[in-house]
């Protein structure tokens, strides 16, 4: 080999690209398609943290300014809290779509869950979302196929391959010059893309300790779409250079690329489902009930002594201290069951990360989905964290119920547990809902998988497309 | 003398087709070897494994002393190809496949004013040179892969019915080509159906019937009339 022809080799690539039109219209076309959806997605970005930013002081605002009323209304009322979107939503907004990015903090309930159709959508159904990795994964292997379906096939058709053979060129030389030509002409559409996503997000990014901790992300990013894109131009590769022509190959690698982009998440989401069953709402709400049902009763008999709860056997001047006991019974229950539910959830996440191995899409949406902070495990630790925001309310609001409610029913009547009413200094004890999104490095311990199972693709497709291209005979 | 090409018992099977049957021939630098025979004697097979196309199921085919299947690369490097329909790309021009296939073949750029050179000798002109491979005719496609094959400095043409659908002007200008080449020391192996062709440009001709080479002359020994009545006498026992 010699470092002579493989630019050689690119160039002329390039220049048939440049004069059949598909630089123009098919790169030209992707490139606005993707800067587009950057464009759009950092609208909606703005629009959306802007409005978060200004619900969520609005939401504690009126909290704080409920007046004087019974505690455990206002906890009943309760408060929203927001998930603040990490700026690489933009890029990626993962889940987001389908779990919401506000929980509602009420007394006696974790929140439900919301996430369900993201797990199960196709890349169709989710084109509604036009998200830049959308588009990166379903329509950058589609890009590969336009350039690169016949670079071996179309001039084996033409019988340029064979007088290019004739030459003494070796096969290999051959490959790696056209690898070369693909990865260009896909660093000339996605580059563009890089630094849109990048200016959009130093736009969208708060701190200088976010920026830094963007950064990393979005390097990270990068190189996962870039193995992602590299494995997609050897697949294409090893296929041209198997087929006889140009036709069959594009016939063979859209139909490549239909049953992994489109039919292999669907797939996936099955059989993960399969191995790992997850109970629907219904079944999950009525098997937890019925064990919160059985924990507040032995709750009640054991710190009571009622049979019943919420009946006449607990004197009203001690509903205080019942509403403690009831939530703190209620507590490790929802933390099991919940535990238990969104276990089944990482693990299906699991399967179909490792379905990457027969559709590469799988293990970049998971990997996507970490790094740009939009993943399902994000959005556990959020909803973590206003589960724990919700129990620092209701048990401010029951401790001063105890504190005072029940005590002003022993002086002034039992009846009076309900005229009793608490003020500001109680509500603006309940702390204002913060929540940090974690740091790129734990994110970067979740994505191992996910980008192990690229670069093993990776090296799969290398692999395929030497073998391809060294055993076919001329 | 050593040959350029050498073909030592090379035979060849298609499943049930022996489609060369112990083949020896050699060429010299500065001969032309003219491969005459019917429809499906094994011309184009023998080509094929020169050029290491398809393996010989026995025997050798060696170029500058080098066998073809363990030195692939290298005795590519030695010779050049000029098939039936030379194959260039369409949306270039001649110059720019010229220039192309040259720097592939040398690994060394051709200049622009050297390919343009290249192709006048071919008798392509300037405009001519820089017009669109998919405007042009038969002929000029020729003329190209034989500029391909001066700039690579082939000691070796290997060439497979190279003016077959070329009008007789055409035809003669290649044979011409072929002529100045040959002058130069290269060593030019092609097979024909054109007798008249044969006997003008060939220093040797040889006849294939059934995978065998039956006859190898000197073109000088044969006048052309004994060399149609003893082509025509191997075409009619083809079927025994
Ligand atoms: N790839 C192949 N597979 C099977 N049989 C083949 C193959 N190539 C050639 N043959 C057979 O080998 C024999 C010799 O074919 P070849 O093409 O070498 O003939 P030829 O002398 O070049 O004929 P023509 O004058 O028609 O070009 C024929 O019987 C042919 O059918
Ligand atoms: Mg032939």
């Amino acid at each position: 080999m010699n470092s002579l022809c493989l630019p050689l080799i690119a160039k002329r690539e390039f220049i048939e690209w440049r004069r059949d039109g598909r630089l123009l219209i098919a790169g030209g076309l992707s490139l606005i398609v993707m800067i587009a959806a950057v464009l759009v997605n950092v609208q909606r970005q703005v629009v959306a943290e802007g409005k978060r930013r200004a619900a969520e002081v609005l939401d504690y605002d009126s909290w704080l300014k409920q007046g004087n009323r019974h505690p455990h209304d206002a906890a009943h009322q309760g408060m929203y809290v927001f998930k603040p979107s990490p700026p690489l939503a933009l890029f990626d907004p993962g889940i987001t779509p389908f779990s919401g990015a506000s929980i509602w903090l009420q007394a006696h309930q974790q929140s439900e869950l919301r996430f369900r159709p993201a797990q199960d959508a196709t890349g169709l159904q989710r084109f509604g979302t036009l998200s830049v990795s959308w588009v990166l994964q379903v329509l950058g292997p589609l890009i590969v196929i336009i350039f690169g379906f016949n670079v071996f096939s179309g001039e084996r058709e033409q019988g340029t391959l064979r007088q290019t053979l004739s030459l003494g060129v070796s096969t290999r030389t051959l490959l790696w010059g056209k690898a070369l030509a693909l990865h260009g002409v896909m660093a000339l559409i996605l580059l563009p893309v890089l630094i849109a996503t990048t200016v959009a997000v130093l736009y969208a990014s708060v701190s200088a300790a976010a920026l830094s901790d963007t950064a990393l992300r979005l390097l990270l990013l990068s190189v996962g779409y870039a193995a992602y894109v590299s494995m997609m131009v050897f697949a294409v590769l090893a296929v041209s250079a198997r087929m006889p022509t140009a036709r069959a190959s594009l016939l063979v690698l859209l139909g490549l690329w239909f049953a992994s982009v489109m039919l292999a998440p669907r797939i996936a989401a099955d059989v993960a489902e399969y191995l790992d069953p997850s109970p629907s709402r219904v079944e999950f709400n009525s098997k937890m009930a019925s064990a919160l049902d059985a924990a507040y009763k032995r709750a009640w008999a054991k710190e009571l002594g009622s049979e019943k709860r919420w009946g006449g056997d607990v004197p009203l001047d001690r509903w205080g201290r019942a509403l403690q006991v009831d939530d703190h019974a209620g507590y490790t229950i929802m933390d099991q069951h919940f535990k238990r539910l969104w276990d089944t959830y990482e693990k299906q996440n699991r399967t179909q990360e490792w379905a990457g191995l027969l559709a590469p899409m799988l293990s970049l949406r998971a990997y996507s989905m970490i790094l740009a902070g939009t993943s399902f495990y994000d959005h556990r630790l959020f909803s973590h964290a206003a589960e724990r925001q919700r129990r620092v309310m209701q048990d401010i609001v029951s401790d001063d119920l105890v504190k005072n409610a029940d005590a002003h029913s022993h002086t002034h009547g039992e009846q009076a547990h309900f005229t009793y009413q608490a003020d500001a200094r109680l509500w603006a004890s309940v702390p204002r809902f913060s929540y940090q999104t974690p740091l790129a490095k734990e994110a970067l311990g979740r994505s191992v998988v996910g980008f192990a199972v690229l670069l093993t693709g990776l090296a799969l497709a290398i692999g395929a497309a030497l073998w391809a291209s060294a055993h076919r005979p001329e | 003398m050593n040959g350029i090409l050498e073909a030592l018992a090379v035979s060849k099977r298609f499943g049930e087709t022996l489609a060369l049957d112990g083949v020896s021939l050699q060429v010299n630098a500065g001969e032309v070897f003219c491969l005459l025979g019917a429809n499906g004697a094994g011309k184009t097979t023998l080509v094929n494994i020169f050029l290491n196309f398809i393996a010989p199921t026995s025997g050798e085919a060696r170029v500058d002393g080098r066998d073809v299947t363990r030195h692939a690369l290298a005795a590519k490097r030695d010779m050049a190809y000029i098939p039936e329909q030379v194959m260039l790309y369409g949306v270039l021009s001649g110059l720019e496949n010229l220039r192309y296939f040259a720097a592939l073949a040398t690994d060394e750029d051709l200049p622009e004013r050297r390919a343009l050179d290249l192709l006048r000798q071919v008798g392509l002109d300037e405009t001519a040179a820089r017009r669109r491979i998919s405007e042009y005719s038969k002929g000029m496609r020729q003329k190209v892969g034989i500029a391909i094959a001066s700039a690579k400095n082939a000691k070796a043409f290997l060439l497979d019915e190279p003016t077959s659908g070329l009008d007789p002007k055409a035809a003669n200008e290649f044979s011409q080509l072929l002529r100045t080449a040959r002058d130069k020391g290269v060593a030019v192996l092609t097979t024909t159906h054109d007798l008249f062709h044969a006997k003008q440009t060939g220093s040797r001709i040889g006849i294939m019937r059934r995978g065998r080479l039956v006859e190898n002359l000197l073109a000088a020994d044969i006048s052309h009339l004994d060399l149609e009545s003893l082509y025509l006498k191997h075409m009619s026992n083809q079927d025994e």
